[in-house]
């Protein structure tokens, strides 16, 4: 049960950085693999406004948003709209955002250093809760809660709203979408904006559930995103949540039973196999580009 | 100088051995495909290598390196033919997180065996230096120097740059992409062993996922198209931290940044890579070689060529063809016309393989339709074709496209070229008389040296033609060649077609220019909403009511606006 | 007599080598119904898309209400009035009618909901459908669904591309009963068609294309029985 209620913080938090990913493959077809120095630098950040500044988690997090949304404007623009005509627009924008990451992540060593970075101890509430015979913390508790209010939000906003309508628009037709008024080059950044606004999100609450933060933790749950957007369905966002649920627990599950070090193979046996047998994951509805 | 050399023997090596690395990643881009598990195959060629390579010489004779190479090379081609098998369908970003995924499988599954060491790693004696690793990388270099003039070179660009245009021309896409992707597990094997026999240590952890990019961004700032791109690529990333050295840049930050900002920048403004900055010499006009290639007679006048029999095509509730008759014999030039929509492109698309037919039955060329024959097949057997929307091989030359469409007709010459046969030379050379015959076929011979995207339009669309006519085809299939073509330009194809006629080429020819297709045609078959509705010789279709309703709309309608 | 509201100049479309548009120039009066008509590939479609902002022409000018919008994109168009119908209906399948046709009302969204409204009860076909995916409309409901959508934008000009293609002669009735409803409530249409019968006993005026350029133009009436549109078309003396 323990290791269940594990399972879900860990898989809230991996689906709160994949629904980010999704969303920009979902609607504009490109992978954007500087999303992880999002995460990471978000992290940062974040750790350095509640030690430095002060401030409240509660003040921090939405900072955080705006500021993760900020950098998907930046890489949107460098990284990914010169390439827009380019024939090999696919390709050249996994390299182009790659560069972008790894410049991110090198700034980021500069401004803080290399070392790892922790959150003051009283910078959260501490208490545990016993809970159907395991006990969770309130900080796991809203960590989950945080994760699934913004990808609720998300969602709803997608599905309902005018700006949602749009950005589906874009994502089925880019001309059709263009030929009805709509600024795709406007929904295009936005986009960028609201993925990177959540992936930043995620950086923090990580950084809270390990209360640590290192240059490197974007690497792993890089990859970790990209098996939960596979599974879940590229471009599904109730994919997303779903799969980041199953690799969370997955993962936990075979830490608990099989041992540390097979973490990781299951996340990446999952992705490789749902690529064999469902290519579109469990939500996924585009077709796999086979020719 | 032996200073330098003593100073910098390190530097070297690595220099040497990262290029062999970026070669993994060129291999496979060169056929147009991102694979990222080159770093797993590695690790795995490393370790595998340490369990067979003896303490002595093999027999007393075979160095002990050579052994290490040997199994190293062959671990990681098996190890790459598997990955290859499941995932030869996916494409673009689909394949390299398959491929990724698969790199850190392998990586996990090394570090929790015993005998790799797990995450401690294992030793190696030294058994590479300055000598092996520049050996290694000449040999590398070698092969796809002679690659890139064989006509398996010329496949992989083919469907580097369009693969259903390749596929059309009969080039297996299947075989060509996991043969792509064997060498780069031999070649990635390779750097396995040598990196492990020169550093003395290997742990599975330094074949994750930084490995592979690193790899992949030796490859792309090299360049992907010219043989040298992955040596440079690495002279100059291997170099580029002694430079900031040298002039006082220590700090741990900048040389990563450094080194994404220059790969940010070399992927905005030079796609080409550094291998782009290169002069590459550009051939002037060419004469052609006199080397005649021995073809086979093409079908006697009136023999069968195509047969359909009721054949359908449907896309979800649509018609797209409708129960469909039509016979094609050789020496025939059939038209095809009918307005939008019609369904010509569908019906050709099925001819030529591309599509299968949902119902009905057909034979082509002596094979019958359906949904297991590939396109490759029918190409392979003697129907050729171009596309409504123009598809060459734009960054190849005109020669090299028609080089291309002469796949079918040309022997594989890769093996010989390696040992420099003459056979093989003598080969290149009557598949280069094929090719630069039928540019001057279609007027092109004094452009062959141009890139095909360069062209003009008219010439383009000829271009299409002579790649075609390059794979000698006993069907040609025209889609829409006079497009955008305006009357002289559309009379001079038509006498063009009408000679290849006469050469015994028989020819399928969808057009909306009509005019066109009535001065060229020898029958007229007129499709609308995906049925035949009218067949027949050309001057009694033009004057048939059916056709001219078609096109232009009804005579009189019952329903008059207000 | 006003100024006409859209002026099409000497038009050059190129995409790279390829002219598809040699130097077009034809006007439409506010509330006419003018045509284009011509083969396949003779550039009405690069015309059209030229106009809406969609494609940026290599030289020419297009004038709306008198002011030089070559070079204004689609979206501040559409905020205009200028907007198209476009070539293969261009539906989002995934998304309902009324998503789509609230789409339509992007650029105009004060009035979007009433327009909405009005288009309800125009096409009760569409209103029965509202809540379905608009993929599983027929082609001619799609064709009505797409009109429909460009009408909620409350458009000044109306540019309808080929509005008729793929669909059976009596749900191309239906269609041209829709465009001529729509003439005559004020609405600038510049149509372009192959069935070029259709189209011009349906216009007011009309022009001819031959690879890229007016190869005739006049009133529709007297083009409907001109000879030479036969000839453009079939390439019969």
């Amino acid at each position: 049960m323990q290791q269940l209620l594990n399972g879900i913080f860990l898989g809230s938090i991996y689906a709160l950085f994949a629904i980010g990913f999704t969303l920009v493959f979902g609607v504009l077809d490109r992978l954007n693999l500087a999303h992880s120095a999002v995460f990471s630098t978000s992290a940062f950040v974040g750790i350095e406004l509640v030690t430095r500044a002060g401030l409240s988690i509660w003040v921090t997090l939405p900072i955080i948003f705006v500021f993760g949304g900020v950098l998907g404007l930046v890489i949107e623009r460098v990284a990914f709209r010169p390439l827009k005509d380019r024939h090999d627009a696919h390709f050249a924008g996994l390299i182009s955002s790659i560069a972008l990451g790894a410049m991110f992540l090198a700034l980021l060593q500069a401004v803080f250093g290399p070392d790892t970075r922790r959150f003051p101890p009283d910078a959260f509430p501490r208490q545990r809760i016993e809970f159907a015979g395991s006990t969770v913390s309130v900080l796991q508790l809203v960590i989950v809660a945080v994760a699934f209010a913004l990808m609720v939000g998300l969602t709803l906003m997608v599905s309902r709203s005018r700006l949602g309508r749009g950005m589906r628009a874009v994502a089925e037709n880019p001309h059709a979408a263009r030929v009805l008024g709509i600024d795709v080059d406007r929904i295009t950044a936005l986009t960028f904006a609201l993925s990177t606004a959540l992936g930043g999100v995620a950086g923090v609450l990580f950084a809270l559930n390990v209360n640590s933060a290192q240059i490197s933790m974007g690497t792993s749950i890089e990859l970790k995103g990209l098996a939960v957007i596979i599974v879940g369905g590229l471009g599904s966002l109730p994919g997303a949540m779903l799969g980041g649920l199953i690799v969370g627990l997955a993962e936990v599950f075979a830490v608990a039973y099989v041992g540390s070090s097979w973490r990781d193979v299951i996340a990446f046996g999952l992705l490789f196999a749902i690529l064999l047998l469902r290519p579109q994951g469990i939500f996924g509805a585009r077709k796999v580009r086979e020719i | 100088m032996l200073e330098f050399v003593d100073a910098y023997a390190s530097t070297i090596t690595f220099m040497a051995l990262t290029g062999v690395f970026a070669y993994s990643f060129y291999a496979v881009l060169v056929a147009g495909q991102l694979s990222l598990a080159q770093a797993g195959i590695a690790s795995a060629a490393a370790f595998t290598s340490s369990l067979a390579v003896p303490a002595e010489p093999l027999f007393g004779v075979v160095p002990r390196l050579v052994v290490g190479i040997a199994v190293g090379m062959s671990v990681g081609a098996f190890l790459a033919f598997l990955l290859g098998l499941p995932v030869m369908r996916l494409r673009g970003v689909f394949l390299a997180i398959a491929t990724l995924a698969f790199g850190e499988v392998v990586r996990i599954l090394l570090i929790n065996q015993s005998w790799t060491g797990g995450a401690q790693g294992l030793s190696f004696p030294k058994l590479v230096g300055i000598p092996q690793a520049w050996l290694a990388l000449a040999a590398v270099a070698y092969w796809f120097w002679r690659l890139g003039g064989s006509r398996l070179g010329r496949a992989f660009a083919a469907i580097r740059e369009d693969e259903l245009a390749a596929r059309a021309m009969g080039i297996d896409v299947s075989r060509h992409r996991m043969t792509a992707f064997v060498t780069s597990g031999a070649v990635a094997g390779l750097y396995g062993v040598m990196l492990a026999y020169f550093v003395r240590f290997a742990e599975p952890n330094a074949f994750g996922f930084s490995a592979a990019v690193d790899g992949l961004v030796t490859a792309v700032v090299g360049g992907t198209i010219f043989f040298i791109g992955p040596v440079l690529g690495s002279t100059f990333l291997t170099w580029l931290p002694e430079l900031q050295r040298a002039i006082g840049v220590e700090a741990g930050w900048i040389r990563p940044f450094v080194s994404g900002l220059l790969l940010l920048l070399v992927i905005l403004f030079l796609p080409g890579g550094l291998a782009a900055l290169i002069p590459h010499r550009r051939r002037g006009i060419m004469t052609p070689p006199d080397a005649p290639l021995d073809l086979p007679a093409l079908p006697a006048p009136g023999t069968p060529i195509a047969s359909l029999r009721a054949i359908r095509k449907d896309y979800g509730g649509v018609h797209a063809v409708h129960e469909v008759d039509l016979d094609i014999a050789a020496g025939e030039i059939v038209g095809l016309i009918g307005p939008n929509g019609a369904g010509k492109t569908t019906l050709v698309n099925m001819l030529s393989g591309l599509v299968p037919p949902s119902g009905g039955e057909g034979t082509v060329v002596g094979i019958p339709l359906g949904s297991g024959v590939p396109a490759h097949r029918i190409a392979l057997a003697g129907v050729s074709r171009t596309f409504q929307q123009i598809k060459l091989f734009n960054r190849l030359s005109a020669l090299d496209n028609a080089l291309v469409g002469a796949h079918r007709v040309s022997r594989p010459t890769m093996l010989r070229r390696l040992v420099l046969l003459p056979s093989a030379r003598r080969d290149e050379k009557r598949a280069l008389g094929q090719a630069f015959a039928q540019l001057t076929r279609v007027g092109l011979a004094d452009r062959a040296h141009l890139p095909a995207g360069d062209l003009s339009y008219g010439d383009q669309r000829r271009l299409e033609i002579a790649r075609a006519l390059a794979a000698h085809p006993s069907l040609l299939i025209l889609d829409e060649p006079a497009a955008g073509m305006n009357h002289v330009e559309a009379h001079l194809l038509s006498v063009l077609i009408r000679a290849l006629a006469e050469d015994g080429v028989t020819v399928l020819l969808i057009e909306h220019n009509v005019r066109m297709v009535l001065e060229t045609c020898t029958r007229v078959v007129v499709l609308d909403f995906g049925e035949v509705i009218a067949a027949g010789d050309p001057a009694t279709i033009a004057r048939d009511p059916r056709v001219v309703e078609a096109y232009l709309g009804a005579e009189d309608d019952q329903e008059e606006p207000a | 007599m006003s100024a006409p509201i859209l002026v099409v100049e000497n038009l050059v479309v190129a995409y790279g080598q390829v002219e598809a548009v040699r130097g077009v120039s034809f006007h439409a009066e506010a509330g006419a119904l003018i045509t284009l008509v011509g083969a396949n590939g003779a550039g009405k479609t690069s015309i059209l898309n030229a106009i809406a902002g969609l494609v940026r022409p290599r030289s020419g000018r297009v004038l709306y209400d008198g002011k030089d919008v070559t070079r204004r994109p689609a979206h501040r168009l559409v905020a205009d009035g200028l907007v198209q119908v476009p070539e293969g209906r261009l539906i989002l399948g995934t998304l309902t009618v009324e998503e789509n046709l609230q789409l339509g009302g992007w650029q105009q969204r004060s009035t979007q909901a009433a327009s909405i409204e009005e288009m309800y009860e125009r096409f009760p076909l569409l209103a029965q459908r509202r809540a379905l995916p608009a993929g599983a409309l027929s082609g001619g409901e799609q064709q009505m669904l797409a009109i429909a959508r460009a009408l909620v934008a409350r458009p000044t000009v109306l540019l309808m591309d080929e509005p008729s293609m793929g669909l059976a002669p009596k749900v191309v009735d239906e269609v041209f009963r829709v465009i001529a409803q729509i003439r005559s409530s004020g609405t600038t249409v510049v149509l372009v068609e192959q069935n070029a019968r259709r189209a011009l006993r349906a216009a007011d005026y009309g022009y001819v294309l031959e690879t890229g350029q007016v190869a005739h133009e006049g009133a529709a009436s007297e083009l409907l029985t001109d000879p030479r549109v036969v000839e453009a078309y079939l390439g019969l003396e």
